[in-house]
């Protein structure tokens, strides 16, 4: 199965593809939770996402790793964001679920 | 917001799709992203809550044409009435299969309804995450999870209740089969526990409401009580059963037995939630409702498992009662009262011993001590046979306490409550037995002068140990510290016993005691040492004056300091009191050694008196037997010289026979007159010599087993021995069991003793008080 595999896909809508860390990508409910199920995404590996150009998703990319490199350490340097981005890359945090609210149902 | 309108729908449609391929098992085909965007989207769009209420709605429908016809065909109305009504029916093992049929549809309808929640959540991430978490409302998982309890659990299904008679719903069934599977199982069937831990943990993720919160769920809110009530009942019926068809050692396995699977049950077929709840029933219904009952068993109970030595059962019971009543009374005064029976049953057998083994003509058991006054000479006398009884009850009360201390620590886990328990019944009925003093300070005299020579150290230990258990029962210390002066003082005087031995016991009760209990055993032994040094000083002084006495007499002295040894051995016997104390009369050789040592001793402590004890004392004497005239061969046919120890007072008589002409004899009288030596202590001289065939250097007329005042003694020049050293029985020595007068004089002198400690005691609170008052009085 894609479950045991230790990197996924990402798609953008332009067809640029970023291969993550599973585990770095899983910080996002959103990717979290189509990957549990027995989706497509599930049994693929590949999750598409016709909503964010390749530009977008090369940073949401950056952020999972910046996430998982730092997630131990204190008095990390700010990810660099171009202020052109800003705006778009609050609506994909807010679409991945990134606002570091705890799920509900998240298993622990 | 006609085109947001117009947005919703094709949306919802993707959605309402997507939930019945969830349903249908279908879902591999869908896209996640697809399904998340579409419900963002209407988010996005402020419809979260047209698309919350459309979901459950549609869940609502599912269930009603889906779902419900499976389960109705579950239940069907046999099931009801067995299970419900609990009708005599099919055997049990059709009931469990019914059972467990009607079970596993509920779970796989569970299952199936749990993971298409689950899945459904996860699409609505965007719209839990956002719109139901500011508005308040239960998330749309536990919504749409709390429908399989609303509908289903809580689903009366109307026909078959008409049936039934009575309103019940499909929890009610569900609940009585689980119950109805427990029991069988406790009844030894196998079920299947998977299948119940399933159901159960269905219990566990249903709340009572959609707020879910954690102390309302299901499990607890309804099965947990019904399930505790059930064991309740079915655990009493059982103990019931127990008591009338099992004993006490079958009790003790199953109610563990019992235990252990409760505990077993909970964490393979229930929740580990439950286990302290049916461990307190269990407890309760098993153990602490007919505890006395099933310790009071004739035959299986407490009493014969001590008796009996049953490790294995009383360690079960500790166990059990350690459970139910941290303090353990129950054991506690069964363990009591059994300590105290078997400790008065010691004093009974040992009274029993007397009467059914006495002597050939001893006197009976009464005034057994009594009457060893006079046969002191026969082999075994009335005395020897009180001093094994003695003993004898010293070592059963150490067998018993053996026993009880092995129960503590292999059964009880070296309990501090019980063995505290115990050690008081024992010291209870050592002290209800009037002469434990004495006979523990008998034993401790018996074993350091015969048991110890030639035993190793560990054996030495083992005694010295028992002697100091022993004296911790001991109440009436001051009348113990009374009997073991006079013992110690005649093992000291006449060499019984080891000095390093009689020092660490003595060591050792003080540090059990105090200081004060043993000051006066310590004064004996600094009396005993300067004594020792004292003589060879002596020695050494006479060897320089160079005047060696002819007869070449060795003084060995033993000078003792009078409060530290007890009066009989000072010579101030108050039996004697009313005559005053008579100074015997010393042979002139001796009182000559005497004055010299005096002269000796005063040399350097001017000032002090020394008294001469006679009856404590004993001389080696060498003395020799002509051969007999007439006698060819044999040992009489040349001379012997041997070496006889006697007492003191048997060398003063001895000595009266060496002035005597050959052939004459001295009668009792004659003897008494001429060394003035008490009338009491001279018949056991007397007896010492003239008795016992070993030690019959004097011969006696007419030869009988007793002295008696009008006896005539002469030198018995025909006596022979095997051995050059001669050792004439010194009676003093054999420490004994005192008479009943002698008891009585003691238990007086002691009360006298304890008067005037009380009387200290007052005066010295009367002091107290009286400094406080007077304090007052000055300010």
């Amino acid at each position: 199965m894609a479950d045991a595999c230790k990197y996924i896909t990402l798609v953008s809508s332009d067809g640029y593809e970023f291969v993550v860390l599973r585990d770095a990508a899983l910080v996002s409910p959103t990717i979290k939770g189509m990957l549990r199920s027995q989706f497509t995404e599930a049994q693929t590996g590949r999750c598409t996402f016709p909503e964010f150009s390749g530009v977008v998703l090369e940073k949401v990319a950056e952020y999972f790793h910046y996430w998982h490199r730092n997630r131990d350490r204190e008095d990390v340097p700010d990810m660099e964001i171009p202020v052109e981005l800003c705006l778009v890359l609050v609506q994909a945090a807010d679409y991945f679920n990134l606002d570091a609210r705890p799920s509900l149902r998240d298993p622990a | 917001m006609n085109k947001e309108a117009s947005e919703f729908e094709p949306c919802w449609d993707i959605l309402r799709g997507a939930l019945t391929d969830i349903h249908n098992k279908n879902a591999s085909q869908l896209s996640f992203e697809n399904l998340y965007r579409a419900s963002y989207k209407i988010v996005l769009r402020k419809k979260g809550q047209l698309l919350y209420e459309r979901v459950k709605a549609f869940e609502e429908e599912w269930f009603r044409v889906h779902v419900l016809p499976r389960i109705a065909e579950l239940v069907s109305g046999n099931l009801v009435s067995i299970v419900l009504l609990q009708m005599q029916g099919p055997s049990a093992h059709e009931r469990r299969e019914m059972g467990e049929r009607f079970l596993r549809g509920i779970r796989s309808t569970w299952e199936d309804h749990n993971t298409s929640m689950n899945m459904i959540a996860d699409i609505l991430m965007y719209l839990e995450r956002t719109y139901t978490a500011e508005s308040k409302q239960p998330s749309i998982f536990a919504a749409t999870i709390g429908l399989f309890r609303d509908h289903i659990l809580r689903n009366s299904l109307g026909s078959a209740a008409e049936q039934l008679g009575r309103p019940f719903i499909v929890f009610d069934i569900v609940n009585a089969v689980l119950l109805d599977l427990i029991n069988m199982e406790r009844d030894g069937d196998i079920i299947d526990r998977n299948l119940v831990r399933q159901v159960t943990s269905m219990l566990e993720d249903l709340y009572e409401t959609d707020e879910e919160f954690e102390n309302m769920k299901l499990y607890l809110t309804v099965f947990e009580p019904l399930f505790l009530k059930a064991s309740e009942v079915f655990y009493r019926n059982e103990c019931e059963k127990l008591l009338r068809e099992a004993n006490a050692s079958t009790w003790l396995r199953h109610t563990q037995r019992r235990l252990r699977e409760e505990q077993d049950r909970c964490g393979t077929s229930l929740s580990i939630l439950t286990t302290e709840n049916i461990t307190h029933v269990v407890e309760q219904e098993l153990i602490v409702a007919k505890l006395d009952d099933f310790l009071a068993m004739e035959g299986s109970g407490m009493k014969s498992m001590i008796d009996n030595d049953r490790h294995e059962d009383l360690s079960i019971l500790y166990q059990l009662i350690s459970r139910v009543d941290k303090s353990k009374n129950a054991l506690k005064t069964v363990l009591q009262t059994r300590v105290m029976e078997l400790g008065l049953d010691i004093e009974q057998t040992l009274k029993h011993t007397d009467f059914s083994a006495p002597l050939a003509g001893a006197a009976e058991a009464d005034d057994a001590a009594e009457g060893a006054e006079k046969s002191k000479a026969q082999p075994l006398s009335a005395a020897a046979q009180q001093t094994a009884a003695a003993i004898k009850w010293v070592d059963d009360v150490l067998q018993l306490k053996d026993k009880f201390d092995d129960l503590s620590t292999i059964c009880f886990g070296q309990d501090l409550v019980l063995q505290s328990a115990v050690t008081k019944s024992f010291s209870e009925f050592i002290n209800l037995f009037s002469r434990s003093s004495e006979f523990v300070s008998l034993f401790i005299d018996d074993s350091l002068k015969r048991g110890l020579k030639g035993k190793s150290d560990e054996d030495v230990e083992i005694v010295l140990q028992k002697a100091i258990v022993l004296l911790r029962y001991l109440v009436d210390r001051d009348m113990f510290e009374r009997y073991y002066q006079k013992h110690l003082a005649r093992r000291l005087l006449h060499n019984k016993s080891e000095m390093h031995i009689e020092k660490e016991l003595v060591r050792r009760m003080r540090s059990e005691m105090g200081n004060h209990f043993t000051a006066k055993f310590e004064g004996m032994f600094k009396d005993m040492e300067l004594s020792k040094d004292l003589a060879g000083n002596y020695r050494d002084h006479i060897r320089n004056l160079g005047d060696e006495d002819t007869r070449k007499i060795e003084l060995g002295i033993h000078v003792l300091t009078s409060n530290n040894w007890p009066p009989e051995v000072m010579g101030r016997n108050p039996a004697q009191e009313g005559g005053g104390r008579v100074d015997c009369v010393f042979p002139p050789t001796i009182k000559r050694l005497q004055e010299s040592f005096f002269k000796y001793y005063l040399k350097d402590r001017s000032g002090r008196i020394l008294t001469w004890v006679g009856s404590a004392g004993s001389a080696d004497i060498q003395c020799s037997f002509p051969k007999v005239p007439g006698k060819g061969t044999g040992p009489m046919s040349k001379e012997r010289r041997y070496e006889l120890n006697v007492s003191t007072y048997g060398m003063i008589v001895l000595m009266l026979f060496n002035d005597l002409p050959e052939g004459e004899s001295l009668n009792f009288e004659e003897i008494q007159a001429k060394t003035s030596i008490p009338a009491q202590e001279l018949v056991r001289t007397l007896g010492s010599i003239s008795i016992p065939p070993r030690s019959r250097v004097l011969a006696k007329e007419p030869l009988s087993k007793n002295v008696r005042a009008t006896d005539r003694f002469s030198f018995n020049a025909q006596f022979v021995s095997k051995t050059i050293k001669i050792k004439a029985p010194v009676i003093s020595s054999t420490s004994k069991v005192e008479g009943d007068d002698e008891r009585r004089e003691t238990e007086r002198k002691n009360d006298q003793t304890r008067a005037h400690v009380v009387d200290a005691a007052i005066v010295r609170i009367m002091n107290v008080i009286g400094v406080r008052a007077g304090g007052r009085g000055g300010q």
